[in-house]
């Protein structure tokens, strides 16, 4: 049994990425095949470390977390649910069958808010054990407002919750380069992968593209009969684009839900889509570093100019709208 | 006595014969020409017919495709690309069977179909993406019921014209391309128009020209709430 276990790495050093997601799920290789990291059991049991930071309690970090578990608990077409167990000594990032969220000083990682870790079981992608960390080296807060200069501890942990429960990162966001590494200018998941600046509670809030992603992996059986998805292929003359990202925008309701081109042909899937008419756009991966997204094997090909698909795309009830192939051209 | 029978009936026969040619030409002296000369559809009569129709088209709106901004960097949106949609103009084939209750009110019910464009353009990237008209064609039925109340009174070119008003009510059934998704709605119209008959038989063409204002309610829409279509149409019709 032992054999069958890993240590995964953390979420921000993304493991393997599941075509067949709303925009990216984490996976693993088994048999040739790739399959979904997804907790088999409910609810997700954790435990809070009772380290404190300055100005914030265990007792707080634990109301924040708490907070955030039920913010993707509240998504109305997935089915999660927690239950914090307790304080604990133990660390976060033990193999020790606890998943524990704390804070961890991490002073070497300066560009590191927080990371989540895996352990999974690498035949059926079970995950088993995830530990969060938060990096005590920065300043944190639990103020309700949030404190200008402080990070949202229940942002940051809505962020990370969504990685413990399978999903890896959106590029639905655009940034820009300041000193120090990247800006985030805009965003629209909190799964994206740079968090705004400090004293926002943003990230609080899931939107769209987070909700599609998770109900994509949990998704109720409400969700599997009234929502669909769109697949096809992003090509460059003639070949597939590997990591593309390509954006579903309904004209209806004004949500965007983005996906990635995942294979060698090209090949995309975005899933949980409200049924309804959509304009997709791809676009080249060049707002966060590609190794937020992918396995550094991947061959990803950011040489295209952003492009609008021609036809609108119908997303079905419950079904698949396919056959879609988007042709861009080289920069 | 047998031979003076026959000849008091004959004579009797001649006699109100004459006296029904009178009386219609009396009537006739009375009445504007045109009514005796064509005679209306009755009750009872069957009025079928097939034509085309021409089916206006509508707005979907705009809508921006918006990131949620840094408000670090200010409150304002951050716009990745803007869109507007509609609902094209559209010709269309329509057939109708209604049923004469009176001379002048005529029940009907009609399926129509048209094929319209569903368009989103995409406008203004903030990454420079060659704006995009994207389009997706619809296949738009109604099936209505009507009543069409006829003015003969208002009749002109000998009783061949005949003008009227209509309204009524439908169900709206639209189908996205791929047919795999459907809209519903309901739809109401009131409009009006002429019917010009070739001649005077019982039996006869005719052509039935109309322009109506439809509101419809559901079916492919962006916004809650009711919207006005316009809708013209030239059928030929048979009445028997």
């Amino acid at each position: 049994m032992a054999g069958r276990r890993v240590l995964a790495a953390a979420a921000l050093l993304i493991l393997l990425t599941v075509p067949a997601g709303a925009y990216l799920k984490l996976g693993t290789r088994s048999g040739g095949s790739t399959i979904t990291l997804r907790w088999r059991e409910f609810p997700v049991r954790y435990f809070v470390t009772n380290d404190a930071v300055s100005g914030v309690s265990p007792q707080q970090f634990q109301a924040a977390v708490a907070r955030a578990f039920g913010t993707w608990e509240a998504v109305e077409t997935a089915s999660t649910s927690s239950e914090f167990v307790g304080f604990t000594e133990a660390p976060p990032f033990d193999e020790d069958g606890m998943s524990v969220l704390g804070f961890l000083e991490r002073s070497e990682q300066s560009r590191t808010l927080a990371a989540t870790t895996f352990l999974i079981d690498t035949l059926d992608g079970r995950i088993l054990e995830s530990d969060i960390f938060f990096n005590s080296t920065f300043p944190w807060s639990t103020a309700e407002a949030g404190v200008t200069g402080r990070f949202d501890v229940e942002s940051i942990a809505v962020h990370e919750i969504g990685h413990l429960l399978g999903l890896s990162h959106s590029a639905l966001g655009e940034t820009e380069m300041v000193s120090g590494g990247r800006r985030v200018i805009a965003a629209e998941a909190a799964m994206f992968p740079i968090a705004f600046s400090a004293g926002s509670i943003q990230d609080r809030t899931l939107t769209a593209d987070d909700i599609a992603g998770i109900s994509d992996i949990y998704g109720t059986t409400d969700f599997v009969r009234e929502y669909g998805s769109i697949s096809g292929r992003v090509t460059k003359n003639g070949t597939g684009v590997i990591g593309a990202h390509v954006t579903a925008f309904n004209p209806g309701t004004g949500k965007i839900v983005g996906g990635f081109s995942l294979s060698e042909d090209g090949r995309f899937t975005i899933a949980g889509l409200e049924p309804g008419p959509y304009l997709l756009r791809v676009e080249p991966l060049d707002d966060a570093d590609i190794e937020s997204f992918f396995d550094a094997s991947l061959d990803v090909d950011v040489n295209f100019n952003v492009k609008f698909y021609e036809r609108v795309v119908i997303v079905p009830r419950g079904g698949t709208a396919g056959n879609v192939e988007i042709r861009v051209t080289p920069r | 006595m047998t031979g003076r029978r026959k000849s008091g009936r004959s004579a009797a026969v001649v006699a109100s014969t004459v006296v029904l040619a009178l009386g219609g030409s009396i009537a006739a002296q009375t009445q504007p020409p045109r009514q005796a000369a064509r005679p209306a559809p009755r009750a009872g009569t069957w009025e079928v017919g097939g034509g085309g129709a021409f089916v206006g088209g509508y707005d979907l709106g705009d809508r921006p495709a918006n990131l949620s901004p840094n408000l670090s960097g200010g409150s304002n949106p951050f716009l990745l690309f803007d869109t507007s949609s509609d609902i094209g103009v559209a010709p269309g084939l329509q057939a109708r069977l209604g049923f004469f209750v009176s001379r002048s009110l005529l029940v009907e019910g009609g399926l129509r179909y048209a094929k319209p464009e569903l368009t989103i353009r995409a406008t203004g990237d903030t990454e420079g993406a060659v704006p995009v008209s994207a389009v997706s064609e619809v296949s738009q039925y109604l099936v209505d019921g009507s009543a069409v109340w006829h003015f003969h009174n208002a009749s002109f070119a000998g009783g061949r014209g005949v003008p009227f008003v209509v309204g009524g009510a439908g169900y709206l059934r639209e189908l996205h391309e791929g047919n795999e998704l459907i809209e519903t709605g309901v739809e109401y119209h009131a409009g009006g128009g002429l019917k010009y008959w070739f001649g005077s038989a019982p039996r006869r063409f005719g052509l039935r020209g109309e322009a109506a204002l439809s509101i419809r309610d559901g079916g492919i829409d962006f916004e809650e709430g009711r919207r006005t279509v316009p809708v013209a149409s030239v059928t030929l019709v048979y009445i028997f």
